[in-house]
C-alpha cells in the first residue's frame, strides 16, 4: 500500500485529506506541526509527502530543505494559500515537486498525488488506454469504441486522453484548463463545458452506456458505470 | 540641530573668517606703509641737512636743528651731531632721551662708507620703540636723527580698536542676517512638513501652498501635492474597490449560507444534501475566482520580473485562444473569425499574454448575442504588434468607456451578470506591463472594438541568456 505523509496544521483540512486518501486506498500519517512532520519524514519512509507551507514550529519550505539536505527524495506536493507566481516558483525551486493552492478540490490533489507516484516509480505507461468498450492508442492518436473508429480533433483527443488517464477520478474544469490547454485560469464562458459536450457527442452518442459524466460542482469523470 | 541654525552657523563663520582675513591683510599693509614712510622721511632729512651743511656750514645746520625740534616735540624726536668717532658735539633737547646710546658700528659705516644707516632701538624711558638714522652730512659730521614710532603705533592701535568693535558687532549682525535668510529658505520646507503632519491625521484634501520663494521649494511643494493627489486617488479607488468586493462577495456568501441552512434544517434525502453541497462548491469557486482575479490584476500591475520574460510567439498564443473558444462560439452560433499574421513574437510573459488574449475573446463572446460576429486580428507588419478584437455585441455606452478598465467596474450597475469586471483591468495591466496600451471604440448596441498595441522595440528583442 502506498504511504502518504501529510503535514498540515488545519484540523479540518487534514481530516478531509486523510479521509479522502484512505478511501482512495492510501495509508496516511498526519503531523500537525513542522517539527513532528520533519521527524516522521526523516525517520520513516513514505511514497509522497503533502506539506502545508504555513506551519507551527517549522515552516514547510524549511522541512523540504532539510529533507533534501539529508538526501531524502520523497516527492512533495506543497499546499499553500499563497498563489502568486513568485511563491510557486520559490516552492518548486526549494525542493517541492508540485504546488497546489488552497482552496483545492480533493480530486485535484488525488490526481497530482497519482501523477507524482507514477513519475517517482517510473511506471512504464502503456501506449493504449481503455475504459469499457472505449480504447485509445496514444501513439497513433486514434480512438475506437465498439470497434468503430472515432474522428477526433487534436485537442479533443488530448481532452479524452486526460479523462482516460484519470478514469474513475473526477477532474475539475480548472485541471482540464491547466493540463489540456495549459491555461492556469478559468474563463468566464463555458469553454470546457462546450468542449466536453462536443466530445460527448462523438464518444457517447448512440451508445446505451455513457462514459463521460458530469459531477455537479466538481467537474467531470470518465467511467464505465453510472456515477 | 535644525537646518536653519546650521545654515546660520555656516553663514556667520564664513563671514567672520572673511572679515578677519581682510583685517589681517589690511593691518599688515598699514604697518609696512607706515614704516616705509617714516624711513623715507628720515632719509630725506639726512639729505636736506647735507645740502644745508654744504650751503651754510655747521652753523646753519645747528640753527636748523633748533628750529626742527620745536618746543613740545622734543619727546618725539631728537637730532644729534656726531664726529666720526661717535662723539656728540651738538644735540637738540635730550631731556627725554637720557638713555640714548650711540651705535658705533652704525656711525662707522656712515662715516667711512658714506651710507645712510637705519636702526630700530628701545631707548630706556621711552614707551615706544625709536627709529634712528645715521647719515654723514659733512666731513667729520654725522647726523643722528631719532623718532619715536609712537605716532604710527597709535594709529595702528586705533585701527585695531575700530576693527575689534566692527568684529564684535559683525558676529551678532551676521548671525541675525544668516538666521533670517536661513529661515526664509526653510520656510517652504516647513510648510510642506506641517501639511504632511496634518495629513498624517487624515486630512487628505489639504495641499501645500508656498509663497513664491524659489524654484526648489516650489518644486518640492508641487511634487508633494502631486503625490497627495495620487494617494487620494488611490485611497478613493481602494475604498470603491473594497466596497465592490464586499458587495460581490456578499451575494455568494448569502447563497452559501442559505443553502447550508436549508440543508441543515429541511433537507432529508441524500440527494438533497448532495445538491446543497454541489451548489456550495459552485458558490465557493465563484468567490475564489473573484479573489484570484483581484490578486492577478495586482500582480500584473506590479509588472513582470525580468527573469520571467521570454520570447513569446504571440501568433501562436492567439491561434490557441481561437481554438479554445471555437466550441463556445459554435454553441452560441457566433461566427468567430481569426485573422492572424504568422510568426509575430515579442518579449513577454507567456501566461499573462495568453490570459490577456483569452480574456478579450471571452468578453467578446460573453457580450455578443447568438448569430453575432466576433473577430480577432493580429498583425505585426509595421514594427509594432497590433491585436484587434471586435464583436457585434451590446457595446459600451460612451460615458462608461473610460471606466471599463477599472477594477470591478461593470457596465450594468445592477451587477446581475455573473463574473466580475476584472478581465479588462487585467488585460490593461498586462498590456501596460509589456509596454503596450489598450483602447476601446464602441457605440452602445453596436459592438465594440478593443485594440492593443505593443511598441516595436519589444518585437525583435536582443537575444537573452536562458
Amino acid at each position: 500500500m502506498m504511504r502518504i505523509l501529510l503535514i498540515e496544521d488545519d484540523a479540518t483540512i487534514a481530516h478531509f485529506i486523510r479521509r479522502g486518501m484512505q478511501e482512495a486506498g492510501f495509508s496516511i500519517d498526519h503531523a500537525a506541526d513542522g517539527m513532528a512532520g520533519l521527524d516522521l519524514a526523516l525517520n520513516d519512509s513514505y511514497d509522497v509527502g503533502i506539506i502545508d507551507l504555513m506551519l507551527p514550529k517549522l515552516d514547510g519550505l524549511a522541512i523540504i530543505e532539510r529533507m533534501r539536505e539529508r538526501k531524502n527524495n520523497m516527492p512533495v506536493i506543497i499546499l499553500s494559500a499563497k498563489r502568486s507566481l513568485d511563491d510557486r516558483v520559490q516552492g518548486l525551486q526549494r525542493g517541492g515537486d508540485d504546488y497546489l493552492t488552497k482552496p483545492f478540490s480533493f480530486s485535484e490533489l488525488l490526481a497530482r498525488v497519482n501523477a507524482l507516484l507514477r513519475r517517482a516509480n517510473n511506471i512504464v505507461e502503456s501506449t493504449e488506454l481503455s475504459v469499457g468498450d472505449l480504447s485509445i492508442d496514444l501513439l497513433a492518436r486514434t480512438a475506437v469504441r465498439c470497434g468503430s473508429k472515432i474522428d477526433l480533433q487534436p485537442k479533443e483527443f488530448a481532452l479524452l486522453e486526460y479523462l482516460m488517464r484519470n478514469a474513475g477520478h473526477i477532474v475539475s474544469k480548472t485541471m482540464i484548463m491547466e493540463r489540456v490547454w495549459n491555461y492556469n485560469f478559468d474563463p468566464q464562458t463555458n469553454v470546457v463545458e462546450a468542449r466536453i459536450s462536443k466530445l460527448r457527442e462523438k464518444i457517447d452518442k448512440g451508445f446505451d452506456i455513457p462514459l463521460i459524466h458530469t459531477v455537479r460542482g466538481l467537474g467531470y469523470v470518465l467511467k464505465h458505470s453510472e456515477y | 540641530m535644525t537646518l536653519a541654525s546650521r545654515l546660520t552657523l555656516w553663514y556667520t563663520s564664513a563671514f567672520v573668517i572673511f572679515l578677519l582675513a581682510a583685517f589681517v591683510v589690511f593691518y599688515l599693509a598699514m604697518v609696512s606703509i607706515l614704516d616705509e614712510r617714516m624711513d623715507e622721511d628720515l632719509e630725506e632729512d639726512i639729505e636736506e641737512f647735507a645740502e644745508l651743511f654744504e650751503d651754510k656750514g655747521l652753523a646753519g645746520v645747528k640753527s636748523e636743528i633748533a628750529r626742527e625740534v620745536m618746543a613740545g616735540d622734543e619727546a618725539n624726536i631728537f637730532l644729534v651731531l656726531l664726529n666720526n668717532e661717535g662723539k656728540a658735539f651738538y644735540a637738540s633737547d635730550l631731556s627725554h632721551w637720557r638713555n640714548l646710546k650711540v651705535d658705533d658700528r652704525a656711525v662707522r659705516r656712515a662715516a667711512t662708507k658714506n651710507r645712510i644707516v637705519l636702526r630700530t632701538v628701545e631707548v630706556g624711558g621711552q614707551e615706544y620703540a625709536t627709529r634712528i638714522v645715521y647719515g654723514r652730512i659733512g666731513p667729520q659730521v654725522i647726523l643722528q636723527i631719532g623718532e619715536s614710532v609712537e605716532e604710527s603705533e597709535e594709529m595702528l592701535e586705533v585701527l585695531f580698536a575700530v576693527f575689534a568693535v566692527v568684529f564684535l558687532l559683525a558676529i551678532p549682525i551676521s548671525s541675525f542676517i544668516g538666521w533670517v535668510m536661513a529661515r526664509k529658505a526653510v520656510r517652504g520646507i516647513e510648510e510642506v512638513s506641517e501639511t504632511a503632519a496634518h495629513i498624517h491625521g487624515g486630512h487628505l484634501d489639504q495641499r501645500v501652498t508656498v509663497r513664491p520663494q524659489g524654484a526648489e521649494i516650489q518644486k518640492l511643494a508641487d511634487t508633494f501635492n502631486a503625490m497627495l493627489d495620487r494617494i487620494r486617488d488611490l485611497i478613493t479607488e481602494m475604498r470603491e474597490m473594497t466596497d465592490n468586493i464586499a458587495h460581490d462577495m456578499r451575494s455568494p456568501l448569502a447563497r452559501i449560507r442559505a443553502i447550508s441552512e436549508v440543508a441543515v434544517s429541511s433537507a432529508t434525502t441524500t440527494e438533497a444534501h448532495k445538491q446543497a453541497a454541489s451548489t456550495t462548491i459552485e458558490e465557493c469557486d465563484r468567490l475564489l475566482q473573484m479573489i484570484n482575479a483581484t490578486l492577478d490584476v495586482a500582480e500584473a500591475e506590479a509588472g513582470t520580473a525580468a527573469a520571467d520574460l521570454q520570447t513569446v510567439d504571440i501568433s501562436e498564443l492567439a491561434r490557441d485562444a481561437c481554438e479554445l473558444f471555437e466550441p463556445v462560439a459554435d454553441e452560441k452560433q457566433i461566427d468567430l473569425s481569426c485573422e492572424l499574421d504568422n510568426g509575430c513574437s515579442m518579449r513577454g510573459n507567456v501566461q499573462s499574454l495568453q490570459r490577456m488574449l483569452a480574456n478579450l475573446l471571452d468578453n467578446a463572446l460573453k457580450y455578443t448575442p447568438p448569430n453575432g460576429k466576433v473577430g480577432i486580428n493580429l498583425g505585426c507588419a509595421d514594427a509594432s504588434i497590433k491585436v484587434v478584437v471586435t464583436d457585434t455585441g451590446i457595446g459600451i455606452p460612451q460615458p462608461d468607456q473610460a471606466r471599463i478598465f477599472e477594477r470591478f467596474f461593470r457596465c450594468d450597475q445592477s451587477r446581475s451578470e455573473t463574473g466580475c469586471g476584472m478581465g479588462l483591468s487585467f488585460s490593461q495591466a498586462v498590456a501596460r506591463a509589456h509596454g503596450g496600451e489598450i483602447s476601446v471604440a464602441s457605440e452602445a448596441g453596436n459592438g465594440a472594438t478593443f485594440t492593443i498595441t505593443f511598441p516595436g522595440s519589444r518585437i525583435f528583442p536582443s537575444p537573452v541568456r536562458d
